[in-house]
């Protein structure tokens, strides 16, 4: 156990506690928030809705991973047509303890867009580079060591490459990643410098106090001022535990896009644009799976090695990524002796896919006994460029030598070559047959410098309640088309040393 | 972990969506096992989600005409496997749901460490041997990386381009 962590365990009663700044959630941007105030020297309480689990404790069982690193076992579902997959982590350093640690800066052509769009200043990329660099260094963003590059991600390398399209190795949050393609799971070697492992330990160093297995229920404010917030411990089972409420002058709300703009809905708080909890993007992606001749092993290499960037300007990202055998035999379109069949030949499968920046927007909604729920509409057009990935991912497959690809469509046939795949794609692929996944969820309490369009300013403060910052991707404006990690953690630390600078004026 | 609800269903559904060699060993068995530690990460509506979809499945098995009013955990292989297959290709909510059970039992089934091994997947040789590879290829390195992220300013490395 590390010092300064309390977890629900040691917990046997109500806890009322008193500090400048509260921060709820131990994500990207959370747990950066915490170190900043927590370094400048403000009493800072970090709650965390998931356990404590220490990189030792981390194995490749999937199953494992699902049930104690995420929000409802992985399995959250946007409902719409067609529905769309989802998953959040829900642990101690929040989702950058499953990702795949790519640490890309925000695009310029994005930054750019925002500024004007919604008139956010200090966001250009001058303004921003310096807190990429030190973000960059503090997590050990960088290459990969080549030894550590699987054959799965060098085969697609070398079919996009082969298609003459611009192919880039991935930046990672990574300090010498072994490459055991176990992120999903939570990094067994602590090499993914997730939040876990540095900016936690950071905060926590510098007198943070954090308890996790802490859900906030409220806001608490006072005139238009916050006032702390209240929660409850959860024992384990998800039985309630003792109540907790804590008095702060400042309150940062970081528990992503979805649970975010549920909790300042469900307590009480309004956004005057009406976008609060709207917005929202997801970043579809979708797996095409390609079968082999050769031995591929993908699960013996990093989780990512490479990006397909040419086609970024259609907003589509294409690379690969090996999936564990629960996870893959969980998505194929398959079942009894013919899933086992498929199964058999899981060491030479290469699964790989598109990541679409949408234009289609969703909303979170939370209903009566169900929480917060999902509902995203994918557009037409969109529909159109997910299926235009997977047809190029496809192509990049049988360029490897794929001998047949089974598509991410509902009950389409098994592709045996490229001439197959152009004929089958020829006609519109029917939106409700695709099969989407998403791990980016952004948008839904978007910065705007004017009150009536978003509902944070530039800086993630609430238009309307003083003291109250929010701190994760709900503040993207839009999609941004590529990992927005990076980007969550530089408006981060910018948003808190701003909050520093300006400390006397929030009392701390 | 949580008791699986209508297990004599979700057994036969297993059966059914899960390769033939689910009947071998007591796999079975340990599949309904990581079936319960799934749905007890699971919150209360989707838990009572995926018991609908188990009764759904069994009470519906009576409207297809071949299982002559039968329910769904009654019927042989001969006219279980007909009805899944047009269970799961239709296009209703219902359906929808009965899918997403089968991909949670599947995802069970390959959870088990003997199914694993037996499609080639035994990953903890190989993190102990990468791991191994890691330490001693980078150690100094990794310990001066690691070293950054609780300095105090002004020791360790330097942070870069700090504003």
């Amino acid at each position: 156990m590390i010092s300064g962590l309390v977890t629900q365990a040691e917990v046997a009663g109500d806890l009322s506690l008193d500090c400048g700044a509260v921060v709820v959630g131990s994500g990207a941007g959370g747990a950066t928030v915490a170190a900043e105030l927590a370094e400048a020297g403000v009493d800072v309480v970090l709650l965390e809705e998931g356990g404590y689990h220490p990189t030792e404790s981390f194995t490749a069982a999937t199953g494992r991973a699902l049930r104690t690193l995420y929000r409802d076992g992985g399995g959250g579902m946007a409902i719409g047509r067609p529905s769309v997959l989802y998953a959040e982590g829900r642990c101690v350093g929040g989702s950058t303890v499953v990702n795949g640690g790519m640490s890309w800066r925000t695009p310029t052509r994005v930054l750019s867009r925002w500024a004007e769009q919604e008139g956010l200043r200090a966001i250009g990329e001058r303004d921003l580079d310096p807190y990429f660099a030190a973000i960059e260094s503090r997590l050990s963003v960088g290459l990969q060591d080549p030894e550590t590059i699987g054959r799965d991600s060098a085969l697609f390398q070398a079919g996009a490459q082969a298609r003459g399209w611009a192919v880039v190795p991935n930046r990672r949050n990574q300090l010498h990643c072994a490459g055991t393609n176990s992120c999903s799971s939570g990094c067994p070697t602590g090499a993914k410098r997730s939040m876990l492992v540095t900016s936690v330990p950071r905060a926590l160093a510098r007198g943070a106090r954090l308890f996790a297995d802490c859900r906030v229920d409220r806001v608490t404010r006072a005139g238009g001022a916050v006032t702390g917030v209240t929660g409850h411990f959860v024992r384990p089972g998800g039985r309630r535990g003792p109540g907790l409420t804590v008095r702060a002058r400042v309150v940062v709300v970081a528990g992503g896009a979805i649970q975010t703009p549920a909790l300042l809905a469900r307590s009480g708080l309004r956004s005057a644009s009406g976008r609060l909890g709207r917005n929202l993007s997801v970043h579809p992606n979708a797996v095409v799976t390609a079968f082999f001749d050769q031995e591929v092993t993908g699960w013996q290499g990093v989780h990512q090695a490479f990006q397909v960037r040419e086609f970024l300007d259609e907003g589509l990202l294409l690379t690969a990524t090996n999936l564990t055998p629960p996870m893959l035999a969980g998505i194929l379109p398959a079942y009894g002796a013919e899933l086992g069949e498929l199964m058999a030949d899981y060491n030479r499968i290469v699964t790989a896919g598109p990541l679409v920046s949408d234009t289609g927007t969703g909303r979170i909604r939370s209903l009566p006994g169900l929480g917060p729920q999902v509902f995203y509409q994918l557009t037409d057009y969109d529909a159109g460029r997910v299926a235009r990935g997977v047809e190029l991912t496809a192509e990049a497959l049988f360029e490897a030598g794929a001998r047949r690809v089974l598509l991410p469509v509902d009950a389409a046939p098994v592709v045996r070559g490229p001439d197959e795949l152009r004929r089958l794609l020829a006609r519109p692929v029917p939106k409700r047959s695709l099969q989407l996944y998403s791990v980016h969820l952004m948008g839904t309490a978007r910065m705007s410098e004017d009150p009536r369009r978003g509902v944070t300013g530039s800086f993630g403060e609430f238009h309307g309640a003083a003291g109250l910052i929010v701190a994760d991707a709900s503040l993207f404006p839009g999609p941004i088309g590529i990992n927005p990690m990076e980007t969550v953690i530089a408006l981060a630390m910018r948003n808190a040393r701003r909050l520093v600078e300006r400390r006397d004026s929030y009392g701390l | 972990m949580a008791e699986v609800p209508f297990q004599h269903v979700a057994r036969r559904f297993a059966e059914l969506v899960c390769p033939p060699e689910v009947r071998a060993d007591q796999r079975a068995d340990r599949v309904l096992g990581e079936l319960g530690l799934m749905l007890g990460s699971l919150p209360p509506a989707a838990r009572k989600a995926l018991a609908g979809a188990l009764v759904l499945l069994d009470q519906g098995a009576r409207l297809y005409p071949p299982s002559r009013g039968r329910r769904f955990a009654r019927l042989g292989d001969e006219v279980a496997g007909p009805y899944v297959r047009a269970v799961l290709a239709r296009r209703d909510p219902a359906a929808e749901l009965i899918r997403r059970l089968k991909s949670v039992i599947i995802m069970c089934y390959y959870e088990l460490p003997e199914v694993q091994r037996e499609i080639g997947y035994d990953p903890a040789p190989y993190i102990a041997a990468v791991s191994r590879r890691r330490l001693e290829s980078y150690g100094p390195d990794i310990r001066a990386g690691e070293a950054v992220v609780t300095a105090a300013p002004g020791q360790g490395t330097p942070e870069r381009g700090t504003p």
